[in-house]
């Protein structure tokens, strides 16, 4: 379980400070599929680094089963990501001078885990193991991000985006195999998006507006993603 | 417009060798021009004046040339770094339809970097000449010499390569210009480059030598800056023996400049080429310790391997000056230097491995957000 307490954090300073996040709390359970909802500039994104322990907020702290990551040493935090939580971005960040088989094996190798072909092949890209990045759709490179997160085993995915930078047709594969993933794996899957569609997929969808938490929302029917609007 | 002043002056890299080898062209072209006015020479000390200017041009021709080379070298790879980094700018500029030819003339003030390190220079071999004569003069075997200013030197050291650096500066950013507006505009123009079997390779392995063949250059500078280093101090250490301390002092000097500016650019340039990479591997959970074995850790074969080769190449280069140049003359036979390859190493060793160790602290403080919203 993830318990966020009180969290807040500044950005800028003098007459420049300006308060991102301004005491969110926040609960997720285990294998929750999350939707964080917000226009820019809302927060969501700080608060998704802060929650994966990519960034320290000002006050507050962010528990895993019980552990405070905000108090972890920068190795402490490093050891904590490598064994609990995987990231997609909206950027891919794919390392482009590697194939699509060692972006993947960057995740796969920190876990030992030597099934990474399998992951490649789960998210539809057999055969492309030994091309690079630019030789993508970016569908297919984002494909390859989701496989080099699932690859390390992560407990948590933290996704910002994902399908921000993708078609129609492509953002609903995407999102459809997170979903299975989900729901097969039982991985926490937390979603940063302004897109208020995908709120529709979502069991908990948490509505951010300057820095607040306006509204936390359960859905009683998770809908595909072939079936929310787009 | 995209470039300016303020560019120019982040290749303060080329101005030091700049520096360096303005300051040595100078101060031998000067005396050679001086001890080429000499009359009354005595007959026994003929022999010496024949290699004293021999040896006047050698040293300006080889630290000249080298030194040119290496800024060539260096402009080139920052040229090509600047338009990388600035390719939306300069793709936004082309595409509101400004010619490639206005675009790439503004590169011209790149010279600037030259001409400033070209002016210091001359101006500190003008400072330091009366001491260098004085020095040369203590010996008495040939009459007195006075300084004198040879305004041709002006034109040869600094006004020459500060044109041609420039032009070459305006040509390669015209060269690079042709690429098509939307390539520039895109983020990222890495292209992956394909070997012709891809091993089955662990990640960090894979990344090793991705690593070192998507920047060649930076091999190629690493090397060159051990290369220097250890050609330079050995070189400078025998020479205590076969000739002046001022020799000595002035190698050394212009070794260390030229090694260190050399590898602190190029190790500047890995940490910054690699940043995204460095900052995904520590979001996923790579201790930065393995980063920065993995990302510097890569070069260390081959700057040991140009450690090896500038020993070499002093070792020829002496026993090929002091067999032309002072063949007629009484000095001490030349054999190979192991005390000066033993301290050059273990200096070379401890300076390289602490410039790491820096730079490996400068990759552990990269801020991971920073760096993913470049």
């Amino acid at each position: 379980m993830i318990l966020a307490k009180e969290i807040r954090k500044f950005y800028g300073s003098g007459e420049n400070r300006q308060e991102v996040l301004k005491g969110v709390d926040l609960t997720v359970s285990d294998g929750e599929f999350v939707v964080i909802l917000g226009a820019s500039g809302s927060g969501k994104s700080t608060l998704l680094n802060i929650l994966s322990g990519l960034e320290r907020a000002d006050s507050g702290s962010v528990f895993y089963d019980g552990t405070d990551i905000s108090r972890l040493s920068d190795s402490e935090l490093t050891k904590f990501r490598k064994a609990q939580v995987g990231f997609i971005f909206q950027q891919y960040y794919l390392l482009p001078h590697l194939t699509v088989e060692k972006n993947v094996r960057m995740g796969a190798d920190l876990a030992g885990n030597k099934n990474y072909a399998e992951v490649i092949e789960a998210v539809g890209l057999a055969g492309k193991g030994k091309k690079y990045p630019s030789e993508l759709s970016g569908g297919e490179q984002q494909r390859v991000a989701i496989a080099r997160a699932l690859a390390k085993k992560p407990k948590v995915l933290f996704c910002d985006e994902p399908t921000g930078a993708l078609d129609e047709s492509t953002g609903r594969q995407i999102l459809d195999y997170l979903s299975k993933l989900q729901k097969r794996g039982g991985i926490t899957v937390m979603m940063v998006t302004h897109n208020q569609n995908l709120a529709e997929m979502a069991d908990t969808v948490v509505k951010l507006n300057s820095g607040r938490i306006l509204e936390v929302q359960k859905n009683d029917r998770q809908k595909s993603a072939f079936e929310i609007g787009w | 417009m995209a470039i300016g002043f303020k560019d120019a002056l982040k290749f303060v890299g080329i101005s030091v060798i700049a520096v360096c080898a303005v300051f040595v062209c100078t101060l031998f072209l000067n005396y050679n021009l001086d001890l080429r006015g000499l009359e009354n020479i005595p007959n026994d000390a003929i022999p010496l004046y024949h290699a004293q200017i021999s040896m006047g041009k050698a040293i300006a021709a080889i630290s000249g040339c080298g030194l040119a080379l290496t800024s060539v070298v260096l402009l080139v790879f920052y040229l090509k770094n600047y338009i990388d980094v600035h390719g939306k700018e300069l793709g936004v500029l082309k595409a509101m339809g400004y010619s490639r030819f206005s675009v790439a003339a503004r590169f011209c003030v790149f010279g600037l970097s030259v001409l400033s390190g070209a002016l210091i220079g001359f101006g500190a071999a003008y400072l330091y000449m009366p001491t260098f004569y004085r020095v040369q003069n203590a010996d008495g075997f040939l009459p007195e010499i006075a300084v004198h200013f040879h305004l041709e030197l002006l034109l040869y050291s600094v006004v020459l390569p500060t044109l041609a650096f420039a032009g070459l500066a305006v040509f390669y950013a015209f060269w690079k210009l042709k690429t098509p507006v939307l390539n520039l505009l895109r983020e990222s123009r890495e292209t992956a480059f394909r070997t012709h079997r891809e091993k089955e390779e662990p990640f960090l392995k894979g990344l090793r030598n991705a690593t070192l063949k998507s920047k060649k250059l930076l091999v190629f500078l690493i090397a060159f800056s051990a290369f220097c280093f250890s050609s330079m101090v050995q070189m400078s250490l025998s020479m205590l023996d076969l000739a002046s301390e001022t020799f000595a002092w002035m190698i050394l000097m212009i070794g260390l400049i030229l090694a260190f500016m050399t590898l602190l650019m190029s190790l500047s340039s890995v940490v910054k080429g690699n940043a995204k990479t460095i900052a995904m591997m520590r979001i996923f959970g790579y201790e930065s310790r393995v980063c920065s074995d993995r990302i510097l850790g890569a070069y260390r074969p081959f700057s040991y391997a140009g450690f090896a080769v500038g020993t070499v190449y002093q070792f020829a280069l002496l026993k090929i000056m002091l067999g032309v140049f002072f063949a007629d003359m009484d000095v001490p036979a030349y054999t190979f230097d192991w005390k000066a390859l033993l301290i050059a190493l273990f200096a070379f060793a401890i300076s390289y491995e602490f410039i790491l160790f820096l730079y490996a602290q400068r990759i552990k403080k990269l801020s991971l957000k920073s760096v993913m919203e470049e």
